[in-house]
């Protein structure tokens, strides 16, 4: 059922050597490959037939899902429409991904669009890695959207990662933010050759007392473009932080927007942002600790990517 | 131990007005002895860090020749003077994003193994065990840093290190610590030392001061008989544009 292939892509895009512990949903060339649920969290297809919705119980805790989609079929362009109902007081960790193997010269895409309801005091971790290879020159796409809905004191955590091969992306995160809920989402992203990300992010933080932290880092290699737009509005007594750095090597190119919105007098918003090569100092030291200068651009754009996140 | 043999550095001229190469260091010539712990000291702008980093391979050599215990190291590149033996503590450290201590420990000291990254740190004993999740990120006091910095300096158990200002930063109560550590380094492991340093602390501890001025050594002996010269550069070290003390445009 799995093949070679279809393994290697899912270690990559979801840390699994092969089927995962728990509830998991795999989807190979637009069909179910495989599907489990448990007692406390719900799989089905949605009424249309074009997604599924994940349920997971109120009050269930430390529990996780898989569902990673793997491409391998030429000329294939793949969209779903996934819905997750986090229950009030879950706590759940979430791992997506798609894994894109290209052996023709035919385009293969995927859109994964992803809303998710986080209700009240909830906690959802929601991971998803993006990743293309393949000796095939077609073009390969990887078209994202997250919407999240954080219900009252509800938090979520999304690291968002791009890392290599695809040539195609337009990301696309949007968040609404109720009373006393709090967002964190690091997005990642590496492109190389003439490959193109463009990544769109909306948050508005409605309700009083809800935090919002943005944190972006792209590593934009060749011939590649990167461009990021984020916007964060602010309608009540809040606090939201845009932060986005890009390491520029070679040739690549980048337009990095960042925009706050206070619409209330009681808004705290912040941004930093940095576009530029790496810094000399950087490479010296660790060239000084007997790094050659390629390992030590490779050690400094891996601690760059990495997914913890000091905040 | 380091033979450095007619040595000449220059940069580009950015002062204003001004064209052409700026010679930092002058036909330079000097021997380092093995073990030994020298304190480099000088005017700003004399030369120190310069010739600190011609050593390391960070600045290029205009003219002349570097011998490391017997090897010609003048074309050799920042890593392999790094694998030859030297280590450097930078003045200012550089920071990364998402690269923490422990992984900064670990590329110095070439293991990940947890048992001697701790021995590294309770031998460098100035940084508690905590800090080896830190990030060497911004968020890092400038004391931090060069605790760091000086632990990743140690832990490359170098034949010679070269410490650029280590007191930047720190607390008056970690210089002394400070200062015994490169001691003890200095006895235990025969480790050759080079601070460049205004803090007289450190020279001190230093068995011979170098005084740099103009690009050349202008005085080499014990501190006794560098006080008078260090009286005279912490006084003024533009003599050259002094207007007397009543000149309202000193701030010295």
């Amino acid at each position: 059922m799995l093949d070679a292939l279809d393994k290697e892509l899912l270690k990559t895009v979801a840390d699994l050597e092969g089927l995962p512990k728990g509830a998991y949903n795999i989807r190979k060339n637009g069909k179910l490959l495989g599907r489990k649920i448990s007692a406390n969290i719900n799989i089905e297809t949605n009424a249309e037939g074009t997604g599924i919705i994940i349920s997971v119980a109120p009050n269930t805790q430390n529990e996780s899902v898989h569902i990673p989609v793997i491409l391998s079929e030429a000329g294939l362009h793949d969209v779903v429409y996934n819905s997750f109902i986090i229950g009030e007081n879950a706590d759940v960790t979430i791992i997506a991904g798609c894994g894109i193997h290209c052996g023709s010269d035919k385009k293969e895409g995927h859109e994964g669009i992803h809303d998710f309801t986080v209700h009240a005091n909830a906690r959802m971790t929601y991971i998803e890695k993006h990743y293309a290879f393949g000796k095939g020159k077609g073009q390969r796409t990887l078209n994202p959207t997250t919407k999240v809905l954080l219900k009252q004191n509800a938090y979520a955590e999304m690291i968002l990662e791009q890392i290599g091969g695809v040539d195609t992306a337009q990301r696309v995160n949007e968040a609404i933010l109720e009373d006393g809920a709090s967002l964190l989402i690091k997005e990642n992203v590496l492109t190389e050759d003439t490959q193109i990300a463009n990544s769109t992010n909306q948050i508005v933080l409605n309700g009083k007392d809800s935090s919002a932290n943005l944190i972006a880092r792209s590593v934009i290699k060749g011939d590649s473009k990167q461009d990021f737009i984020a916007s964060m509005e602010a309608n009540n007594k809040c606090y939201g932080h845009i932060e986005c750095d890009a390491i520029i090597l070679d040739n690549g190119t980048s337009d990095t927007v960042p925009s706050l919105k206070a619409r209330h007098p009681d808004a705290e918003l912040t941004h930093e942002a940095s576009i530029g090569k790496i810094a000399d100092d950087q490479l010296m030291k660790l060239m000084s600790l007997g790094l050659t200068y390629d390992e030590a651009v490779n050690h400094i754009i891996q601690g760059f990517l990495d997914r913890r996140v000091d905040v | 131990m380091l033979q450095i043999k007619d040595l000449t550095f220059t940069v580009e001229n950015t002062d204003p007005g001004a064209s052409g190469q700026k010679t930092i260091l002058d036909r330079f010539n000097y021997t380092f002895e093995h073990g030994k712990f020298y304190g480099i000291t000088g005017p700003n702008g004399s030369g120190k860090t310069s010739l600190a980093k011609v050593i390391m391979g960070i600045n290029p050599v205009t003219s002349g020749r570097i011998v490391f215990e017997g090897n010609d190291i003048t074309d050799l590149s920042i890593t392999d003077r790094a694998k030859s033996g030297i280590a450097y503590s930078f003045q200012n450290p550089a920071r990364f994003k998402g690269i923490s201590f422990r992984q900064l420990l670990s590329i110095a000291a070439e293991t990940d193994d947890e048992s001697v990254l701790q021995k590294i740190v309770a031998r460098v004993g100035i940084c508690s065990l905590d800090f080896l999740e830190k990030s060497v990120d911004a968020k890092l006091s400038g004391g931090e840093i060069k605790k760091i910095e000086l632990a990743t300096t140690i832990a490359r158990n170098p034949k010679l290190a070269i410490y650029d200002e280590p007191d930047t930063g720190i607390d008056l109560w970690t210089i002394g610590p400070m200062i015994d550590l490169l001691k003890k380094e200095q006895k235990n492991h025969q480790t050759t030392t080079i601070v460049v340093s205004h803090n007289k602390n450190f020279l001190e501890a230093a068995d011979t001061i170098l005084i740099l001025k103009k690009g050349k050594f202008v005085y080499e002996g014990d501190l006794d008989g560098a006080i008078h010269l260090l009286t005279d550069l912490s006084t003024c070290t533009l003599p050259d544009l002094c207007e007397g003390e009543n000149d309202v445009r000193c701030f010295r």
